[in-house]
């Protein structure tokens, strides 16, 4: 039998093997895996499941969150547009999913994934998921979509997202006051932890339709333990059911 | 002492008792272009089905309508993710059971659609409590409220 083929001589070779690897590591400067860990040390947790339903926050409908001291100041093009829009055409009726700045107002849980390069908003209303990217890339050319594209950082204790790149939506606003959004809509989301809460001020600009930008601020309280989201499965059918009990706008 | 704790729990039940409510407006559209909320209207009939979907759902009851012609109505309920953490499932009604139905009525001439209804027995008793924290109970006391919540 050869010296080599020892189980005892074998075991050595691999944590020998094993601990030039790790010392190769930590000389050599900052591999992913390190990186990932120093950033999560340093970044605030918000990690969980959230509860933003109706005994967190008033429910939303035409004036909430956009009451009668933050309700944004439309420009002429709004107004107009806001006057012609038959609401039984809205998208949502054909399941299209809500977007920002409506979408994290929506009274349903939703779930923060933080990965190292990104941070995940999973929002059980609509299935919708958003990714936040944290790398530094920059928005693809003429890439233009529901939920835009969002990139954020950290300013000390808060994630900043700032989300572009949306879809022409004619209910990008929320979903019951007749407010469009455009291509240059941005919208800036800037989440923190108070205690157990999860907060975020949301701020909305577009000056296709709005003479100035508009915010609201509102929370989270944590799910109940081992809570995991429901999914959504917009049905199409029962989406429009009752578009047929409006009164047509047009005839 | 055993008495005295299950008179409590079931004094906890009666108070906390969750309502069997149809929530019509739940983060998707306004109840008010579709249903006229100065007016309310009273139907007693028998179910014939149950859509329990997102993002809303609904119930159908055979009843009568102004006119005394039986008629199927369709009452809007919410989206079945929010109700089903009141404990709400797609098996809380069925076709066949016999329901009173109070909500406001649709907009549109010759429609019979119902929302923002209250849900019970036709005698007016509760049709089931649903759940009390955590616990799903299993008695049939509950208060019948009106409330906006949506959980």
């Amino acid at each position: 039998m050869r010296e080599t083929d020892s189980p005892l001589f074998s075991r050595s070779l691999v944590c020998l093997v094993s601990a030039v690897a790790l010392l190769s590591v930590s000389i050599g400067g900052s591999p992913v895996g390190v990186t990932a860990q120093t950033a999560e040390a340093d970044v605030p947790d918000l990690v969980g499941v959230w509860n933003g339903g109706g005994r967190v926050r008033p429910v939303n409908g035409p004036n909430m969150p956009w009451t009668s001291d933050n309700f944004p100041m439309l420009n002429g093009r709004g107004v107009a547009f806001q006057g012609v829009f038959d609401e039984a055409i809205a998208p949502k009726y054909d399941c299209v999913p809500s977007s920002l700045p409506a979408l994290p107002y929506d009274p349903y849980f939703m779930e923060v994934v933080q990965w190292p390069d990104r941070v995940m908003f999973r929002y059980e209303k609509d299935d919708v998921l958003r990714s936040v990217w944290l790398d530094g890339r920059e928005p693809p050319l003429n890439e233009y979509t529901v939920q835009g594209f969002s990139v954020g950082h950290y300013e000390g204790d808060a994630l900043v997202v700032e989300t572009t790149q949306f879809v022409f939506d004619i209910t990008g606003f929320d979903d019951y006051n007749g407010i469009p959004s455009s291509q240059l809509k941005k919208v800036t989301e800037r989440y923190w932890r108070e205690g157990e809460e999860l907060r975020m001020t949301l701020t909305v600009e577009d000056p296709l339709f709005l003479r100035e930008p508009a915010s609201y601020t509102t929370r989270w309280l944590p799910a109940p333990e081992g809570y995991k989201l429901n999914t959504y499965e917009c049905d199409a059918e029962d989406a429009r059911r009752a578009v047929k009990y409006m009164i047509p706008k047009y005839r | 002492m055993k008495l005295l704790f299950w008179i409590s729990s079931v004094a906890a039940v009666v108070v906390m008792g969750l309502v069997v409510t149809g929530f019509p407006a739940e983060a998707h559209h306004s109840s008010a272009p579709f249903y006229d909320d100065a007016q309310e209207v009273e139907v007693v009939g028998t179910v014939t089905g149950f859509n329990f979907r997102n993002p809303h759902s609904f119930l159908y009851i055979e009843g009568e309508n102004d006119d005394g012609e039986m008629v199927e109505w369709e009452v809007e309920l919410g989206a079945a993710v929010s109700m089903s953490r009141r404990g709400w499932t797609r098996e809380t009604i069925k076709a066949g059971d016999p329901i009173r139905v109070v909500g406001n009525p649709s907009r549109a001439p010759g429609t019979h659609g119902l929302c923002c209804a209250e849900l019970t027995q036709p005698d007016g008793s509760p049709i089931q409590l649903v759940r009390v924290g955590n616990d799903e109970v299993p008695l049939r006391l509950v208060a019948v409220i009106r409330t906006t919540a949506e959980e």
